[in-house]
C-alpha cells in the first residue's frame, strides 16, 4: 500500500506525458461530480474522506503532492474548508491552482445558497457570513456545481469540450429522471417538522419540504445550555416530533438522550458521498438518505 | 524528486527552528517542574485572542495579537508572582487551574461570537505542512531575539530555574527575573502554538529535555543532546510520515515518544549517566 502509494508519486512526476487531467477536490461530493462530468479524460481525488467533518482536515504530506500536481483544484467554499485549504495550497506551489489561476474552481458560483448575510444572531447557529456551505445536498445545485465543473474542464482541455458537454447532458438527464422519483418518495412525509443537530441541512431540507424547527447544537463544539436542551425538548413534545437526524462524525451523546427523552427517533443521514460504502456517485447520496428518511417518517405529517 | 524536497522544505525548516528555542527552554521547564505552563500560557493566549474578537477585532490582526501578547503577559506575571518560597502549594497547580479556566471562558466567550467561533478553535491545533516562508522567517528573528537574551543572562536565568533559594541569598529578585522568564516564554510560546499546534509545542519543549536528564549532568551537555535529538527526530517523523501518509504533526509527537522509550530502556540496560 505504502509503496504502491509513493510509486504512483513517483511515476506520475515522472512521465512527461500524463493524457488525464489531475482533479483534485476538498470534498467526495465534488469528486463524484467531477468523475460524472469529465468521464475517462480525467483523474480525480478528493482530499476530504466522506466520512470525515470537511471543516477541519489534518494534513498528509499526500495532500500537498496531489496539490503540487494538480490541473484542477475544487472546492466548496464558503468558507468550508477555509481553515485548512487555503493554507495547503500556498504551500504546495503551485501556481496553476492558486485562487484566481483558471486551475482554481470555487463549486458554489451561481449556486442557491441559503442563510446569507445573516446578522449577529446567535439563535441562528454558527453562521458563515457567506451562507450555509452545505449547499451539495440539493440536486439542482448539484446541476450547476457539474455545469461549472464542465465549463472549467472545457477551458482546460478544450479538445476533449465536446466530451465534457455530453457527458453533463446524460448527467443531467439522468439527475432529472431521479430528481422526479425522488420528490415522488418524499410526497409522503411532505412538510413533516423535524430537529437536526446542526445547521447544515437547510438545502436539503428546502428541497425535500422537510420543516427544520431547531438544532440540538445551534454551534458546533461549543455545549448547548441547559436552558436551550430544555426548551428543545419541550417543543420536541409539543409538537410531537418524531425525528432528530444528524452526519456521522459528530458526538451522538446529546442528541440520543434528547431522542430518548422524547420518544424522536435519531436517525444518521450521511451528508456526503462516501461517508458510508454503499454511497458512491451523487444519486446514491440522495437515495440512500431519502429511503431512510422514508423508512423512518414514513406517511406521517 | 526535487519538487517533494522543496515542498516539505519550509515545514522542515520551521521544526528545526522550534527544536533551537524549545529544546533549550524544556530544560528549564522540566527542572523548575512546571512542566504544563506551556498550555497554560497558550490558552491564556487563545483566550485574550477570543476577547478580541469579541471586542469586533480581525482575529489574524494585529490587534487581535496585541489582546494574546497582552494576556500572556499578565499569566507569566502570575506564575512569576505565585511562585512560593515556601512550596505549600505546588506550582503545577496553580498552572493546571488556569489552564482549566481559560480554556472554560474562551468557551463561554465563543458562545456568545456570531461567527469565527470556529476559528478560535484552530488557535490550539496549528497545520504544520501549510506554514509560510514569512512565518518561519518571522519564528526565527523573534527566537533568536529571545535567545539572546537568555544567552546574556544565562547564569542568573539558569540559577533562579535551578537553585532559587541560593539565588535569593544571593540577592536576586526571584519575581522579576520569574517574569522575564515566563514573559519571553509566553511570547514563543503564542508564536509557536498557533503555527504548529499545542501537541508539537509541548513535545519539543518537554521529551528533548527529559531525555537529556537522563543522560547528561552539565547543561551544557544537556543543551547539545537535546538539540540533537529535536533534529534527528525532527527527520525521522517527518520521513515516517511521509511513508505512511500519516498526520504529519502527530506521526512527530508519536516519534517523540518511540524515541524516549528507546533511550530509556538504552538507559535501564547500558547503566547510569555519563
Amino acid at each position: 500500500m505504502k509503496t504502491l502509494f509513493l510509486g504512483s508519486v513517483l511515476l506520475a512526476l515522472n512521465s512527461p506525458v500524463f493524457a488525464a487531467l489531475r482533479i483534485v477536490t476538498t470534498t467526495e461530493d465534488l469528486a463524484a461530480l467531477a468523475r460524472e462530468v469529465g468521464g475517462k479524460h480525467v483523474k480525480v481525488e478528493s482530499i476530504a474522506k466522506g466520512y470525515q467533518d470537511p471543516h477541519f482536515v489534518d494534513a498528509k504530506p499526500s495532500y500537498l503532492l496531489k496539490l503540487k500536481r494538480a490541473d484542477l483544484f475544487i472546492q466548496v467554499g464558503l468558507e468550508l474548508e477555509s481553515s485548512w485549504a487555503p493554507n495547503l495550497l500556498r504551500s504546495a506551489r503551485n501556481k496553476g491552482i492558486r485562487p484566481g489561476a483558471r486551475g482554481f474552481l470555487d463549486a458554489s458560483t451561481g449556486c442557491d445558497v441559503l442563510d446569507k448575510n445573516i446578522t449577529a444572531d446567535r439563535s441562528q447557529g454558527d453562521v458563515h457570513p457567506e451562507g450555509n456551505p452545505h449547499y451539495w445536498l440539493d440536486p439542482a445545485n448539484g446541476r450547476i456545481i457539474a455545469e461549472n465543473i464542465a465549463g472549467r474542464l472545457s477551458e482546460l482541455d478544450p479538445d476533449h469540450a465536446g466530451d465534457y458537454r455530453s457527458n453533463l447532458a446524460v448527467f443531467e438527464t439522468r439527475l432529472k429522471k431521479k430528481a422526479a422519483e425522488w420528490g415522488e418518495l418524499t410526497q409522503a412525509f411532505k412538510g413533516s417538522k423535524v430537529v437536526t443537530n446542526h445547521n447544515s441541512w437547510p438545502n436539503f431540507a428546502k428541497t425535500f419540504h422537510l420543516n427544520v424547527i431547531d438544532f440540538v447544537e445551534p454551534k458546533p463544539g461549543i455545549p448547548a445550555s441547559p436552558s436551550h436542551i430544555k426548551n428543545l425538548i419541550n417543543r420536541i413534545r409539543r409538537e410531537k416530533i418524531t425525528l432528530i437526524f444528524m452526519e456521522p462524525y459528530f458526538d451522538e451523546k446529546l442528541p440520543k438522550k434528547i431522542a430518548s427523552d422524547t420518544g424522536a427517533k435519531l436517525l444518521i443521514l450521511p451528508p456526503s458521498v462516501g461517508a458510508v460504502k454503499d454511497i458512491k456517485t451523487y444519486f446514491d447520496l440522495f437515495d440512500h438518505n431519502l429511503n431512510l428518511l422514508s423508512g423512518a417518517l414514513g406517511g406521517k405529517r | 524528486m526535487m519538487d517533494i524536497v522543496m515542498l516539505f522544505a519550509w515545514p522542515f525548516a520551521a521544526l528545526l527552528v522550534i527544536t533551537a528555542i524549545h529544546a533549550y527552554l524544556g530544560l528549564h521547564v522540566v527542572q523548575r517542574e512546571v512542566i504544563f505552563v506551556d498550555l497554560s500560557l497558550a490558552q491564556i493566549a487563545a483566550l485574550g485572542a477570543s476577547i478580541a474578537v469579541l471586542a469586533g477585532l480581525d482575529l489574524h490582526g494585529i490587534g487581535a495579537y496585541l489582546y494574546s501578547l497582552g494576556f500572556t503577559l499578565i499569566g507569566a506575571a502570575f506564575f512569576a508572582f505565585t511562585r512560593s518560597d515556601k512550596n505549600d502549594v505546588p506550582q503545577e497547580a496553580v498552572i493546571g487551574i488556569v489552564y482549566a479556566v481559560s480554556a472554560a471562558a474562551a468557551i463561554m466567550i465563543m458562545d456568545r461570537l456570531p461567527e469565527g467561533a470556529e476559528h478560535l478553535k484552530h488557535i490550539m491545533v496549528g497545520n504544520l505542512l501549510a506554514v509560510t516562508p514569512s512565518e518561519v522567517i518571522k519564528m526565527a528573528g523573534l527566537y533568536a531575539v529571545v535567545g539572546l537574551l537568555h544567552w546574556y543572562w544565562s547564569a542568573s536565568l539558569l540559577l533562579i530555574s535551578a537553585d532559587p533559594e541560593k539565588a535569593r541569598r544571593e540577592g536576586y529578585n526571584l519575581r522579576l527575573w520569574d517574569f522575564l522568564f515566563y514573559g519571553t516564554f509566553g511570547l514563543i510560546v503564542t508564536v509557536s502554538v498557533p503555527i504548529v499546534g499545542v501537541l508539537l509545542v509541548f513535545s519539543y519543549l518537554i521529551v528533548p529535555g527529559v531525555a537529556a536528564l537522563l543522560f547528561f549532568n552539565s547543561l551544557r551537555s544537556r543543551l547539545v543532546f537535546a538539540w540533537g535529538m529535536g533534529a534527528l527526530v525532527s527527520v525521522i517523523g517527518m520521513g515516517i510520515s511521509f511513508w505512511l501518509d500519516s498526520p504529519t504533526g502527530a506521526t512527530i509527537v508519536c516519534t517523540f515518544g518511540g524515541a524516549l522509550g528507546l533511550l530509556a530502556a538504552g538507559r535501564a540496560a547500558f547503566g547510569q549517566r555519563a
